[in-house]
């Protein structure tokens, strides 16, 4: 004979499938946000943009997460805001290689399109300006090492900005 | 115990190991490579896979790499990370996310067939999104595959005194006008497909409705897009805006009952909280509000600013962040009465302005000493604006809204701007420019060797010219400029030398910038300089920026930076005041440094200006003004007699 708890087991089991769906899915409503920053074209305050990120996920541990969020604010830096703002941009091209975490230090390695600068400072200065503002912006990241195509540089080709060390948003 | 407590926990684990499964398993085959046709040429999908019916693609693939490249698109993935981002020409950044399907085109969210997972090491993205985030759609010519190029946004902008309608496409778009009337213009964009289609009522501006249709066949498409317009209104020529993105025009008729005051030419997005604005005009019938005081009183907690406010209006406020601590409201469908302000504040405000920043809106910013928190309050004759002694909190509300006046509404408050802030348009007008909190940069401690000497460093030389633009050479002119300052320099009696002396490297040809930047350096720490002055010229992609700047490094560099600048705005260009930044030669020579970005050579005023040497020889002598008042009022402490 079939027990008769069968049926009310069925019912938690959905019960508790739905409310686990409705759980995951506010929590993924409710993810951060990241605040990017772009360069205004006076070349030195700075718009925001917020953008919403992922919830962490189950298994992705804090230090997982942060690589994963300083990944996408770094992407999103140098991409840039909408083409209709107008913003000091990255030379076009330029894009994130790769993000990687050590203690307080984000290194962002960049595409060598970056090296195509218009000369002068404005471009440089507010470019880096953005990002380092944006990666800076994470908790638990108070500096941003540049590196182009995996290599440090002392500044970029007739630069001005010194990319050796780590820029941090005290350096403007 | 009840029945639920004794098996929430497990019954919850196994149907969240259930979902999860049944969200993040990959299939256990893959597919038969894919084949598709763009623009002409046969690409190859070898990495193909599905899930659910719709087709995966992994991101190792070589075929996807080479639409990627031919879209100027670029992906970044690593085996392990969760976030697969494209970055696309346009540009925008397309993220998947291993086990979401959640994606976001921009800053639209949106659900895909199905979550990317991770196989080995290679990611599975859902194609179909992965074409549409590149604005491109899979469609079916006969047998044949194609990657048809969409018109993938019709964004309306729709003023009461006009409509701007924002083509965006997958290919560059090239719209001909077809046909034209009195009542509509038909556009038509030849090699683009859409899932648009359909008619949607604009009713405003000189647009009745908007009509898009697509024809053509799948390696042929043609997008049509009527435009029905009111009587008397007018089509504008579509406008290019980058190759992919046009612009397409209409302006009401005169007659248009809707009309309203003139528009800035590139409004910036306005942040969320400020759609009341039509409120003011509908309560202010009679005419627009009088703002006919702001003024400023201490309080046991902090400071009230009183905005006195005659009328009906609607306001905004914003404020940015820290570090850039400034606030603002703004009045709408309001006048100033009387000039504007600009005036000192007591604590924990610096100080405060009140302008017309167009023709309906006072604008009333504050600059904060630090990031206060504020309470505005409306009232029926204005505005209180509260700044406490405290720190706001990191969550507390950035902008808000509300009216004034005979219905007061404190409106809303929004806690996470997601447009970007609009400047107070006057950063630099009160003295306190952003240097990173120096407002006054403290006396150098630094006793220089040689208090009557001044190293002038000419910006580029040799193997590098800098930049160069028209035929004019950013080496020569910093060369030019720092041989005039020498020379006025000297006739007052400083002793002066140059980095260089002639068009030449400093350290070597074809050196390092580093070593050729500090070979710079040198010049000034080994001779134990007073000063040192880096003289360039500036350059951006394109012609909108101009004016001068002073980069400064150190907190002792900020008086020289200010006052140099403060001369050199007299000099015809636009005075872009003094920025801090991490600058090789001005962070790493030990004296007060300065790096004079004298002008743009990109900019046509600004280039006929580094052009003259009548203009040149004004920037040396009012680059020597600078010197001279900085060293009048800091003297190093071995300096003599001038």
């Amino acid at each position: 004979m079939r027990s008769p708890r069968f049926p009310l087991l069925v019912a938690l089991l959905v019960i508790v499938a739905a409310a686990y769906w409705y759980v995951h899915s506010r929590r993924a409503a409710n993810g951060e946000t990241i605040a990017v920053y772009h360069t205004k074209l006076d070349g030195t305050s700075l718009g925001v943009i917020r953008v919403s990120m992922r919830p962490r996920a189950p298994g992705e541990s804090a230090a997982e997460h942060l690589h994963n969020e300083a990944l996408y604010a770094a992407v999103e830096a140098v991409t840039g805001p909408p083409s209709d703002v107008n913003a000091i941009r990255f030379p076009p091209g330029t894009h994130v290689r790769s993000v990687a975490i050590d203690g307080a230090t984000a290194t962002v390695d960049l595409s060598k399109d970056v090296e195509t600068q218009a000369g002068g400072s404005f471009g440089e200065n507010g470019e880096f300006k953005a990002l380092v503002y944006t990666v800076t912006g994470l908790p638990g990241i108070d500096a941003v090492q540049v590196t182009v195509d995996g290599s440090r540089l002392e500044t970029l080709p007739g630069g001005h900005l010194e990319l050796d060390q780590p820029l941090r948003r005290s350096d403007w | 115990m009840n029945l639920t407590s004794r098996f929430a926990a497990p019954i919850g684990s196994l149907a969240a190991a259930a979902l999860f499964a049944i969200l993040s398993a990959a299939p256990a085959r893959a597919d038969a490579p894919l084949t598709v046709v763009y623009q002409g040429q046969s690409i190859r999908f070898s990495h193909v896979d599905s899930k659910g019916g719709a087709p995966a693609i992994g991101v190792g693939d070589p075929g996807f790499a080479a639409l990627l490249r031919s879209t100027d698109a670029v992906l970044t993935w690593k085996p392990g990370e969760r976030y697969v981002l494209i970055t696309t020409s346009v540009p925008t950044v397309v993220s998947f996310a291993i086990g979401d399907r959640r994606y976001d085109i921009g800053p639209i969210v949106l659900q895909a067939a199905f979550a990317p997972y991770q196989r080995g090491n290679e990611a599975y993205l859902p194609l179909n999104e992965v074409l549409r985030g590149l604005d491109l759609a899979l469609r079916e010519d006969g047998a044949t595959k194609v990657l048809q190029p969409q018109l993938a946004s019709l964004e309306v902008r729709a003023l009461r005194d006009r409509v701007t309608l924002l083509a965006h496409g997958g290919a560059p778009l090239h719209p001909r006008v077809i046909a034209q009337s009195a009542s509509a213009v038909t556009y038509a964009f030849d090699g683009v497909g859409t899932a648009l289609v359909g008619t949607r009522q604009i009713n405003t501006g000189g647009v009745r409705s908007v009509q898009v249709t697509a024809s053509g066949t799948v390696r042929a498409p043609v997008t049509t897009v009527i435009v029905a317009l009111a009587p008397g209104a007018a089509a504008r020529a579509p406008q290019n805006n980058g190759e992919r993105d046009v612009v397409l025009a209409v302006t009401a008729g005169k007659a248009s009952p809707q009309s309203v005051a003139e528009e800035s030419p590139t409004p910036e997005p306005e942040p969320s909280g400020t759609e009341n604005a039509g409120n003011a005009s509908e309560a202010n019938a009679s005419g627009p509000a009088i703002v006919t005081s702001v003024s400023s009183q201490a309080s046991d907690s902090g400071v009230i600013v009183t905005v006195a406010v005659n009328g009906n209006a609607s306001f905004t406020w914003h404020r940015l962040r820290d570090p850039d601590n400034r606030f603002w409201v703004d009045v709408k469908n309001a006048q100033l009465q009387g000039p504007p302000i600009d005036q000192a504040a007591p604590s924990p405000v610096i100080s405060m302005r009140a302008r017309q920043i167009d023709a309906a809106t006072v604008r009333v910013a504050l600059t904060l000493g630090q990031s206060n928190a504020i309470t505005v309050s409306p009232s029926s004759n204005g505005l209180q604006i509260q700044v406490g002694n405290d720190a706001v909190s990191d969550d507390a509300a950035r902008s808000g809204s509300g009216t004034i006046g005979s219905i007061v509404s404190s409106g809303e408050q929004n806690p996470a701007p997601v447009t970007p802030a609009p400047a107070d348009n006057a950063p630099a007008d009160n003295g306190t420019t952003d240097t990173g909190g120096w407002k006054f940069g403290p006396r150098s401690s630094y006793v220089p060797a040689n208090p009557r000497l001044i190293v002038i460093d000419p910006g580029h030389g040799g193997s590098d010219s800098g930049t160069e633009h028209g035929g004019l050479k950013e080496a020569d002119l910093t060369l030019d400029m720092a041989r005039r300052l020498r020379d006025i320099l000297v006739a007052r009696g400083w002793e002066v030398k140059l980095t260089r002396e002639a068009d030449v490297d400093v350290y070597a040809p074809n050196d390092s910038a580093h070593d050729e930047l500090q070979a710079r350096v040198d010049v000034a720490n080994k001779a134990g300089a007073r000063l040192f002055v880096s003289v360039h010229a500036n350059a951006f992609i394109n012609s909108g920026p101009s004016g001068t700047t002073c980069y400064i490094s150190k907190p002792e560099d900020v008086p020289l930076g200010h006052m140099i600048e403060a001369q050199l705005a007299q000099d015809g260009t636009k005075d872009d005041g003094v920025i801090k930044a991490h600058y090789y030669v001005t962070y790493h020579t030990r004296m007060p440094a300065v790096l004079i970005e004298t002008a743009f050579l990109t900019n046509p005023t600004d280039y006929a200006l580094l052009a003259s040497a009548a203009w040149r020889q004004k920037v040396a002598q009012e680059i020597a003004d600078g010197i001279g008042q900085y060293t009048r009022a800091y003297p190093a402490s071995n300096q003599g007699a001038q």
